[in-house]
């Protein structure tokens, strides 16, 4: 570490200066309209945006889904970026690749195709049938699993590469090692892997979550107005109603969730270390 | 290579508005057509007024949000937008009174077109039929009420109630369900039906995707999107409904204090003229609110052509969409999507 | 055994995340008119008709441009904001983390909306220039989380050893320290290039007569019609971005710093 705050403050400042501009600053004078609806300051548009039953529907599936897909995408990208990382250099970088190449594809592109494979004549039903595990069609498109699948597949990358780079930094011997000791996987996953990848974790954690809560292409084509999320109820409110205060009201909430979710990934990754 | 080019078209999109001519028109309209557009009505209007216009499109909530966002400078000089939101727009005091003197051509036009809000500030340059697209070979629809029927529990999609086409869709369903009492009831009547909906879709190329992929084999439909159908492999009707087709109208509107009226009026009377009304009507693109537009037969099956059509049409007014939409979204958020 | 299990758990992850663009690819390349798996014949015709279509070849370069230029001024903004975060004791430092770290927090859409309200409308700058502050913003923190990471477990003793044998402070920086944090930059800008080309919901707001991004103008088109083109595109899309990663593996070594 070095002390000499001022060299630190230069470096840092330029960065922070920026987004406090051009983000704090008109996202907070937008955020604020939510606290005075009617020109006082009050929490009456928090109040009015949770009776009704509707806006707390949508604000618990946002917050299931999110949490589903986070949760998911960390099983799965453990178990990928683990892999990954033990593929010799040549296959490694070519599953890389693969597993960045989603991200490179536009989102809406992507959802697109799950509307040809989640529907009725798509390859899905088209198993499902052939199978004989059911005699009609079954109905996925705008339902929670076709948003949930839509998502993960979105956001899976993000967490599989912040994984890997994370892993990436455990000294190549301590896993052999510990197992030589004895250890057995599991106990190696908490004791070794999960405390050197933490701030993997954390950031691919929030990037996840994050991004399922803010996401708006996906949910609106995969669920439409029958599976409606924080994120598309936000852009009815600003764009149908002309609701700034209720709108401003949803984006404080997500903030608030993103923010929370952030903090506890940090809280559980360093309780188990 | 790749970064000296990038830069060179960063440099063309930063300096391209500075560079145009010093005639310029802005105008916001639907994404649709633009290429026919261009040939029928952009292009020979620049020939006409050497004049550069830019084009600016998106769908309607998008632009206005815009237009009002940017009221105190306004970048768009003239809009085409639905007599609703046109409506809203009057209310908020973001477009101009429009001057007949101006526009000729507009003694031209149905009547119903020349005035459609009763406030002057709104011109209708098109009108549209909306009805019931339908698999003709799985399915016969007669009715509006045979939206929420048994027949199509379960694979029929509805306009949400945000779009355009969502009230006009309760209005004929209430006609069918011999409601007088506004749309409430009629909400209420989807509201129990909700899970035989498929979905509530608000893109009609949305639905040209469903239809193609059979998630769904009926749904109300805008006229101006059959040609998508039309095409398709798969037997498509228009439904020719007991009750009546509805139908709506789009119109021009002036923005307030814009500083280029002159140009904007010359465009928009060009627009509403015989020559331009039907070369648009020929492309199957809009159909004409110029009582003077001959078209053939073929063409006329395809559009919402002449008197007799439009005088039928049932349309609903656009102070009712205005002062009801949010009472009614909030209805429907509560019994339909729950 | 291993190596069986290795390639079961990738094989079924890749499916999930390939297959839709395997999808993609064939529905784009289909004779029919509508986006439909399998394809109703096989065509280039969507793939030829993507280039002829003006207003997608306007907002491609505008989208390059935001994409390369945005990602750059956030590595240069960011790099020594992860530095300095990981190398000195700052007063605030969880402060700045946070204030950094904000733009992917906030719902685009609240972004798009508030630059445009308290930006654009009140200074008068030009859609392009708030799209380029916007992208560069949005990018930002994925530029110092990523190399911030990648500094993590990077020993600060070898740069101090390299201070103390009399190397000035650049020099430890970039012969000690930039080496071993190349592959965290380059997988920030991959990962930011991305970002920015791909964002929708804050350049929705964020478009004037003209200036559009790609995948607004993707949005507008699909609005409208709805034949394969937009997949061609988005398949001619990942295309390229599959011969930058390959590129960037080829010329850097990718793999090895990722």
């Amino acid at each position: 570490m070095f002390r000499n705050t001022r060299e630190g403050l230069a470096l840092v400042l330029p960065a922070a200066i920026f987004s406090t501009l051009l983000f704090l600053v008109p996202v907070g004078i937008l955020l604020s309209e939510a606290f005075r609806p009617s020109g006082s300051w009050s929490l009456a548009g928090y109040a009015e945006f949770f009776s009704e039953p509707l806006n707390r529907t949508v604000f618990l599936r946002t917050l299931k889904l999110g949490l589903l897909v986070a949760g998911t995408a960390a099983v799965i990208g453990y178990a990928a970026a683990f892999c990954i990382v033990n593929l010799g250099p040549k296959s490694r970088g070519r599953v890389f690749g693969m597993v960045v190449l989603p991200l490179m594809i536009s989102p809406v592109a992507r959802t697109y195709a799950w509307i040809v494979i989640l529907g009725r004549t798509g390859i899905v039903n088209g198993a499902i049938t052939g199978l004989g595990l059911s005699d009609t069609p079954v109905r996925l498109l705008f339902t929670e699993t076709a948003v949930f699948l839509g998502l993960l597949q979105l956001f899976l990358p993000l967490m599989i590469i912040s994984l890997v780079s994370a892993m990436e930094n455990i000294p190549r011997d301590v896993i052999p090692a510990a197992r030589v000791l004895g250890a057995s996987w599991l106990a190696v996953f908490f004791k070794v892997i999960l405390p050197l990848t933490r701030e993997g974790l954390v950031i691919g954690g929030t990037l996840v979550f994050t991004g399922a809560l803010t996401a708006y292409i996906t949910p609106a084509i995969l669920g439409g107005s029958k599976v409606l999320m924080l994120e598309t109820l936000l852009y009815q409110k600003v764009n149908v109603s002309n609701d700034f205060v209720s709108a401003s009201v949803i984006a404080m909430i997500l903030i608030v969730m993103s923010f929370s979710a952030n903090l506890l990934l940090k809280r559980i990754a360093t309780a188990r270390s | 290579m790749k970064l000296s080019l990038s830069l060179l078209a960063l440099s063309c999109a930063m300096g391209g508005t500075a560079m145009a001519a010093d005639r310029t028109l802005t105008i916001s309209v639907y994404s649709f057509a633009q290429d026919e557009y261009k040939k029928a009505l952009y292009d020979p209007f620049e020939e006409i007024c050497g004049c550069d216009i830019v084009v600016e499109t998106g769908n309607s909530v998008e632009r206005m949000a815009k237009i009002e966002a940017n009221a105190a400078n306004p970048v768009i000089d003239m809009a085409v937008i639905s007599t609703q939101d046109a409506l809203s727009l009057a209310r908020k005091g973001l477009i101009a009174p429009l001057d007949a003197a101006s526009l000729p051509n507009m003694a031209k036009l149905y009547d119903s077109a020349k005035d459609p809000n009763g406030d002057g500030m709104s011109v209708g340059y098109t009108y549209y039929a909306s009805s019931i697209v339908y698999r003709s070979d799985l399915v016969q629809v007669d009715s509006w009420g045979d939206l929420l029927g048994p027949d199509l529990a379960g694979q029929v999609a509805l306009p949400n109630i945000t779009g355009t086409q969502g009230p006009l869709t309760l209005m004929m369903l209430g006609k069918a369900m011999g409601e007088t009492g506004g749309l409430a009831p009629v909400i209420s009547a989807v509201g129990e039906k909700a899970d035989d909906i498929v979905t509530f879709y608000s893109r009609s190329s949305e639905l040209v995707q469903l239809m193609n992929q059979q998630e769904v084999i009926a749904a109300p439909v805008g006229r101006f999107a059959w040609s998508s159908f039309a095409d398709a492999p798969l037997p498509f009707a228009w439904a020719e409904p007991a009750e009546g087709q509805a139908g709506g109208m789009n119109v021009m509107v002036m923005t307030k204090g814009n500083g280029n009226e002159e140009l904007a009026y010359q465009f928009m009377d060009y627009w509403l003229s015989t020559e331009v009304q039907t070369r648009i009507a020929e492309m199957l693109v809009d159909s004409p609110a110029n009582k003077e537009v001959v078209v053939s037969d073929e063409i006329a099956a395809n559009l919402t052509y002449g008197a007799d059509v439009i005088n039928a049409l049932n349309i609903l007014p656009a102070a009712d969409v205005v002062d009801n939409r949010e009472a009614w979204v909030e209805q429907w958020n509560t019994e339909v999507i729950r | 055994m291993r190596h069986l299990a290795t390639w079961t758990i990738l094989g079924l992850t890749l499916t999930f995340l390939i297959g839709p663009f395997i999808i993609i690819i064939l529905a784009g390349a289909s004779a029919g008119n509508s986006l439909a798996f399998p394809p109703e014949g096989l065509s280039l015709k969507w793939y030829l008709k993507v280039f002829t279509i003006e207003s997608f070849r306007a907002s491609f370069a505008l989208s390059m441009a935001l994409a390369v230029f945005g990602t750059l001024s956030a590595l240069i903004l960011g790099v020594p904001a992860a530095y300095a975060l990981n190398r000195y004791k700052l007063p605030g430092a969880e402060t700045v983390r946070t204030i950094v770290a904000a733009p992917i927090i906030v719902p685009g859409i609240i972004v798009g909306l508030a630059l445009l309200r308290y930006v654009v409308v009140p200074t008068g700058v030009t859609v392009t220039l708030a799209l380029f502050l916007a992208h560069t913003a949005l990018v930002l923190p994925y530029a110092v989380r990523v190399v911030s990471s990648s500094m993590q477990n990077l020993r600060a003793d070898m740069e101090e050893a390299a201070v103390l044998l009399g190397a000035t402070r650049l020099q430890a920086f970039s012969k000690v320290v930039l080496p071993n944090i190349r592959g965290g930059v380059l997988a920030a800008f991959i990962l930011g290039f991305v970002t920015s080309f791909n964002q929708v919901p804050v350049s929705l707001f964020l478009s004037g007569p003209g200036v559009r991004t790609l995948p607004i103008d993707m949005l507008a088109y699909m609005e409208i019609t709805f034949d394969p083109s937009v997949a061609a595109l988005s398949a001619l899309l990942a295309f390229l971005s599959l011969g930058i990663v390959f590129a960037a593996e080829r010329l850097l070594g990718f793999s090895r710093y990722v």
